[in-house]
């Protein structure tokens, strides 16, 4: 005899409800296409936000100001320290004296970069090889004090956190061969968010030793790139003029500008993704004004009804908007959720972003990164319910003006 | 008492650029328990008449005085919860909502009454008791009879307890049974809830019954009965 289900679930909610599942085709079409729209701006907002955040940490995460290279190298510094793509390049060591005398120049430390030969002479998959000096490092030696809580002995290496030599590989103690030397992998690299992630690491003595042994392309008094620190409060990029006025055989790359050439890229990409954003909205703002206002013509008799046993003109907008933010809020919701799935799932596919030394979700910490994924997806739940209210006013408008009398006349000469 | 005191009421509608007179110059009142019944032909203005009364249509001109405030000049929202508060509609067709339950169209005035709807689904369920449709209560308009339908449409207009119900042909396309059976409910409702009624109809037996009679020709008033 009760109906207390019923009692406790009629109202505007429920009106709305049963008006969606009247025509659940319409429905699908409509959260359908506020899926799609919110979907892609998930996945413009997520792969723009992961590329320039994953740069900025990289970049970060190295600990230096400048990054000294010889002249003409400063993209292949940048793609070895944020692509992990392998590089070679050289200047002699005599400029690091140089650089070190130069006004705001707090410290420096360098490193040799040196890739593997398969097969010939390393017995270790083809990887870049860096050789690092343990006295004035600042880059390396926080992470392999967090690895192996000790310098690098002669005769020891130590694997990036990438590379192929840790895929599920147990490393302690195990003997490899680069350049016909003998090395002990002591341990893995914790992830750095770099191309070190990329690398395996020695110490320049042992660099020097295979150098002398002639087995390897690299000459004596070598190295590849300078790290530098600046005072405090000084600009990176007077300090780096400085650098680059002096030492002609150099350029400079500040931390500000480490992967400018991909931010470049990024942001053209990102005009294409606002452009498409913006012309779904467009749409999908067409889309819900046509079928709203088939739905207002079809209703009219309702509204009338309604309007006579009570309705305000304010009643039948928050009707109808309750409606639109119904079918907004559950279209935005799946369009998050597949945005998501897709930014997840294309990831490899972009180049921009595989080629990025760490995968580009895990570069924030957990807490941080939950907070900014709410952010976004709430954020997507605003445009897209907004969007479905924008494209649904003027018919709702039109519709709330009808005399109730004028409504319910219209759906009598329908009926006859 | 009067309830309602319709002074000197005009409409005019605007159809394709030629003016047609729905009501012209209409003086009524109507006492608080009448029970009166508006006859005439077709297009004769008596369905603007109760239109006007309920507030769902602004006359031309005229006053309409319900409790000493002219309703003609309530804003939206004032008028609506007129509506809402002090009248029950019958229209010529059942006029239910189709997505909702026969209980769902009966509560429907609530959910737009100050205070929601709570508290009024043992009244809606009497209503349906009464009007013989307990086991209807969940069936959807669809799948209900036209009286059953009219029926749910009675209920529904008289879940706010209004003063005054206005009735545009409520038995029309109805058996004689049921028919019977809407009229004794009426007379029961005017007598023991002193809800007054204003019937629109075109039978002269209806009519009959009502305590007043006037008739519409052509938008005037001709004669009380």
């Amino acid at each position: 005899m009760t109906t207390h289900a019923s009692q406790t679930k009629f109202g505007k909610l429920a009106v709305a409800l049963r008006n969606l599942k009247r025509n659940s085709f319409r429905t699908t079409v409509l959260v359908s296409a506020i899926a799609i729209l919110v979907a892609l701006l998930i996945f413009a907002t997520f792969f723009t936000m992961s590329v320039s955040s994953t740069i900025e940490k990289a970049s970060n995460r190295l600990g230096a100001d400048l990054l000294i290279v010889p002249v003409g190298a400063r993209d292949f510094a940048q793609e070895f320290l944020l692509e992990s793509k392998q590089k070679s390049f050289y200047m002699p060591k005599e400029i690091l004296p140089r650089v070190r005398e130069i006004e705001g120049i707090e410290s420096v430390t360098h490193q040799t970069y040196l890739e593997t030969i398969t097969g010939l002479c390393c017995d270790v998959a083809q990887a870049q090889i860096i050789a690092f000096d343990q006295h004035s490092d600042f880059i390396v030696k926080p992470w392999l004090q967090n690895s192996i809580g000790r310098a690098l002995g002669p005769g020891e290496a130590i694997a990036g956190s990438e590379t192929y030599e840790n895929l599920g590989l147990e490393l302690l103690e195990v003997e490899k061969t680069i350049f016909n030397k003998r090395f002990k992998v002591v341990g893995v690299l914790e992830r750095t968010g770099t191309g070190l992630d990329n690398a395996i690491f020695m110490t320049e003595a042992d660099l020097e030793q295979i150098v002398a042994g002639g087995s390897s392309p690299l000459k004596q008094d070598q190295i590849s790139i300078i790290f530098a620190k600046i005072g405090r409060d000084l600009d990176p990029y007077h300090v780096g003029l400085d650098v680059e006025g002096n030492i002609i055989e150099v350029d400079v790359v500040t931390r500000r500008e480490m992967g400018s050439e991909l931010l470049r890229k990024l942001s053209d990409i990102n005009k294409i993704f606002v452009l498409s954003t913006v012309m779904g909205a467009i749409l999908t703002v067409f889309l819900v004004w046509a079928i709203f206002s088939a739905i207002a013509n079809e209703r009219a008799s309702e509204i009338g009804i309604m309007r006579a046993v009570g309705a305000s003109e304010s009643h039948i907008v928050r009707l109808f908007i309750l409606e639109v933010v119904l079918l907004g809020v559950l279209g935005s919701l799946i369009g998050t959720a597949l945005g998501t799935y897709l930014f997840m799932s294309l990831t490899k596919s972009f180049s921009l972003l595989r080629d990025l030394s760490v995968p580009v979700l895990s570069i924030r910490p957990l807490p941080a990164y939950l907070l900014q994924q709410t952010l976004i997806g709430a954020a997507s739940i605003a445009v897209g319910t907004g969007i479905c209210i924008a494209g649904a006013l003027g018919p709702i408008n039109r519709i709330k003006r009808l005399e109730p009398h004028v409504s319910m006349k219209g759906s009598l000469l329908c009926r006859r | 008492m009067s309830q309602v005191e319709i002074s000197s009421l005009n409409k005019v509608y605007t159809v394709g650029g030629e003016q047609i007179t729905a009501v012209h110059d209409l003086s009524l009142t109507i006492e608080k328990g009448d029970l009166l019944a508006v006859v005439g032909h077709s297009g004769s203005g008596k369905t603007t008449l109760i239109s006007m009364i309920g507030g769902i249509l602004k006359p031309t001109s005229g006053t309409i005085v319900v409790d000493s405030t002219d309703i003609c000049t309530l804003d939206d929202a004032q008028l609506s919860e007129y509506r809402n508060r002090k009248i029950g509609f019958m229209f010529q067709f059942a006029s239910l909502l189709p997505v909702l339950t026969a209980m769902e169209n009966v509560l429907l005035p609530r959910i737009f009454a100050p205070g929601g709807g709570s508290n009024h689904h043992r009244r809606a369920e009497e209503y349906l008791d009464v009007l013989g449709l307990a086991d209807k209560r969940h069936a959807f308009p669809g799948e209900l009879s036209g009286g059953q339908q009219r029926r749910v449409a009675i209920a529904r207009a008289l879940i706010n307890e209004p003063e005054l119900i206005l009735a545009d042909e409520p038995t029309g396309d109805l058996d004689e049974e049921t028919e019977a059976d809407i009229l004794r409910l009426f007379h029961q409702l005017n007598r023991e809830k002193e809800i007054s009624f204003v019937i629109v109809t075109h039978s002269s037996e209806i009519a009959a019954e009502c305590r007043k009679r006037c008739r519409m020709s052509h938008g005037v008033l001709e004669q009380e009965v």
